[in-house]
């Protein structure tokens, strides 16, 4: 699960009522603060004491946190509100110079989602992810990862299918009998998209615990965000790879789909016994010149009427014996 | 059109009428023999423009969209000064291979690109085109891939349709590259060299922007109309719709925009069902394909039709469109586990073809297709294959050719379906 939410780019994180996803987010500041990134957080919609609750004092050193919600509107005209809102945070967050990798938190997406336009939500977000490539040149690519936090359930499909056409990987949150997992689905470019399914906890010290699979004493039953084809297919290397076939990586204890049959509800028979296949393979057919044939043509037997028309005139024939085009001098 | 009127009086050359002609001076007919001079204002002969070829069937001067199978799906390729709209398949991997063939094809027969995108920078879309696969190296792969393909299929002939065991086969294999269509290897680069001397501008709009994001939505056709500035910028200036009488040699213009309706060009057609400028992706069609039918270009277009709301939007973006292709393609849905489609990587629906100078249009028999990406090429099949009785499991196809398949009623209980190659 690292190696695909660790890629630079856009993760979204899609959580729902009953499976949230703010501590899988603070588990992923918290390691990437860990390996030394710095972490830039816009929060918008809970203060910043609890976000910041959880996390010990050498991770919080590293969380430059911009608080949105306490004044959302600049009400306060005070300097520390931000200039020009959310929007002119996520500005602020483009422009910054400084070398190094960099991990932007947005909790949550939906906050902005719906206080400004979808558009230009997208726009900031795409400038966001890729600002490793705009300032003039000449600067080596630096891994930018915005991590994002979405509910999903706050959201008709468009502006959710349009922010995961941007995203190089989603990650919905589900899970059984108090076990939460997450389906992740990793859009490099180049390369098929991949699914993988992983089953993991949060410890009280906001830690991930990543585990092998659902736990043992739940029903395996097909959870409400599984796509029908919920088998995990391994990362692809090879780009515009041909062929797509399920290979290692499978979490899950489920059986494996069984293929479609397309033979199945026929109400034909399509199989043939050996007898009807022998009888099917020795059939000469009509218009086949074959070695029968051929013997019969050179060889002209008695009898060999090749040639003959046999006509029976109808009652409106005219069966004038005299040929029409006798009067004319040709 | 432009192109067109000219195509059509060069197309044949006359006969020997003029030999008799000129004896009794009856008829002004003269013989119009080969000049030695190369290219002159006054003559309506036409100037052969590099990469393209007049259709069989009207005229039309054409060009090639970089897939050869396409090419025969659309009736000879693309019409000069039309629009080809594809529309993208879930995770843009095919669409995007498409596109990308679409430039290729017009940077091996030395056309001028223009390449707009709101998402990635022109200059790298550029950089990871597909190579071009030449005679001889890729020759003996695609032989290998037939006989691959072959060595099951040669013990069971084809019985009842016997006669076309006789037809010459078509080809289907690349060629020289001074052929029509050419075949790209999807995981080789195009040599830098190539597309160094090569002309193109690009279009980014991040970088058209600007600089101030105001969070009140700005005019909606801001994106479009710097882009269809730009567009009209470089066909006037560079002198594809003849404004400026050039004494260079007449070349086309190959517009490709990338994910055209995405929220990344500012529209929010994507986004909710009932906006506000519903109407500017479709202005934006239309002006385009007014300034495609002035001058000398073809246009690709990838379109993220999926992620449209409204439906009726959908369907004026087709009216709108000349030539539309769909792409489903089967990753991550149910069909990947059915076997039936197990040798495709999608299915290809031509939505849309074009009616030019022409009361038809020549609506392929064939609905279902599908395409695969093999290591090297990208075909597109029929995919109604079926299980004949007693030959289950049987593969009619070969790679490569398209093939029509025609079902015969034998009796009304029960149907055989039978492989015929069709030459043209």
């Amino acid at each position: 699960m690292e190696s695909v939410v660790a890629q630079a780019g856009l993760v979204l994180l899609r959580d729902s009522v009953e499976w949230e996803g703010r501590s899988l987010l603070k588990a992923l500041i918290k390691k990437s603060a860990l390996c030394g990134e710095r972490v830039h957080i816009l929060g918008c919609e809970v203060s910043e004491d609890e976000f910041r609750e959880g996390f010990d004092a050498s991770v919080n050193s590293r969380l430059i946190y911009h608080d949105v919600f306490r004044d959302p509107l600049n009400w306060s005209q005070s300097g520390e509100a931000l200039p020009g809102g959310p929007l002119g945070a996520l500005q602020a967050m483009c422009r910054r110079t400084d070398p190094g990798p960099v991990t932007i938190a947005l909790d949550s997406l939906s906050w902005l989602l719906l206080h400004l336009p979808c558009p230009a939500l997208c726009q900031a977000l795409c400038a966001l992810s890729q600002q490793h490539s705009c300032p003039g040149g000449g600067s080596p690519a630096e891994p930018v990862r915005v991590l994002c936090l979405l509910h999903e359930e706050l959201h008709g499909p468009g502006p959710l299918g349009a922010l995961s056409s941007l995203a190089q990987a989603e990650v919905i949150l589900s899970g059984t009998m108090g076990q939460a997992s997450a389906h992740i689905l990793s859009r490099r470019p180049q390369q098929h998209p991949t699914r993988q399914t992983q089953w993991f906890s949060i410890l009280p010290d906001l830690s991930l615990d990543l585990q092998g699979g659902p736990p043992l004493e739940s029903q395996p039953h097909p959870e409400p965000h599984t796509p029908p084809v919920s088998k995990g297919a391994g990362a692809r290397t090879r780009e515009c790879g041909g062929g797509v076939r399920d290979s290692s990586h499978e979490q899950r204890k489920h059986p494996l789909d069984l293929q479609v049959d397309p033979t199945a509800h026929m109400t034909f028979n399509l199989h043939l016994s050996e007898s009807e296949r022998a009888a099917k393979d020795s059939l000469t057919l009509p218009f086949q010149f074959s070695s029968e044939k051929q013997q019969a043509l050179l060889r002209p037997g008695p009898r060999q009427a090749t040639g003959r028309i046999f006509y029976e005139p109808d009652a409106y024939d005219d069966l004038d014996q005299e040929d029409p085009d006798d009067d004319l001098d040709v | 059109m432009a192109a067109a009127a000219d195509c059509g009086t060069g197309a044949g050359s006359t006969g020997s009428i003029g030999a008799a002609a000129c004896k009794n001076n009856v008829t002004s007919f003269q013989r119009k023999g080969p000049r030695a001079s190369g290219t002159d204002s006054g003559c309506s002969r036409l100037v052969s423009i590099a990469g393209t070829r007049p259709s069989v069937r009207n005229g039309q001067l054409l060009v090639s969209t970089g897939l050869p199978a396409l090419d025969q799906l659309l009736g000879g390729g693309l019409a000069v000064g039309t629009v080809l709209l594809i529309e993208e398949d879930k995770y843009n991997t095919y669409s995007s291979l498409l596109f990308k063939f679409f430039l290729a094809e017009g940077i091996i027969n030395g056309h001028t690109l223009l390449v707009a995108s709101a998402k990635e920078d022109p200059a790298d879309i550029l950089q990871e085109l597909p190579a071009p696969l030449l005679d001889d190296n890729c020759k003996k792969d695609f032989d290998e891939d037939v006989c691959n393909h072959k060595t099951p299929d040669s013990n069971i002939k084809m019985k009842i349709a016997w006669r076309y065991q006789l037809l010459p086969k078509m080809e289907s294999g690349p060629v020289s590259s001074s052929r029509f269509g050419h075949y790209y290897d999807a995981s080789k680069r195009m040599p830098q060299e190539l597309i160094e001397e090569s002309k193109w501008h690009g279009f980014f709009f991040p970088e058209k922007l600007s600089s101030t994001l105001t969070t009140e939505p700005r005019s909606l056709t801001g994106g479009y109309r710097k882009l269809l500035q730009f567009i009209q910028n470089v066909i006037y200036e560079e002198g594809f719709d003849g404004s400026n009488p050039q004494k260079k040699q007449k070349n086309i213009l190959r517009i490709g925009i990338q994910n055209l309706g995405s929220p990344l060009w500012g529209d929010d057609i994507c986004c909710t069902e009932n906006c506000d400028n519903s109407h500017s992706l479709t202005k934006f069609l239309y002006v385009l394909r007014g300034l495609l039918r002035t001058s000398l270009s073809a246009c690709i277009i990838t379109m993220p039709t999926h992620l449209i709301q409204n439906k009726a939007v959908i369907s004026r973006v087709t009216n709108l469109s000349d030539t539309v292709v769909g792409l489903e393609s089967f990753t991550g849905s149910g069909r990947e586990t059915n076997p039936l489609y197990k040798d495709y990587h999608g299915l290809i629906h031509i939505r849309q073809i074009p009616r030019l100078n022409n009361l038809i249009y020549d609506v392929s028999d064939v609905k279902d297709l599908a395409f695969k990406l093999k290591r090297k090429l990208f075909t597109i099949e029929c995919i109604t294959k079926l299980t004949s009785y007693g030959t289950q499991g049987q593969k009619y196809l070969l790679p490569g050719h398209l093939q029509r398949k025609f079902a015969i009623n034998k009796n009304r209980y029960f149907r055989t379906l039978h492989n015929l190659n069709k030459t043209y």
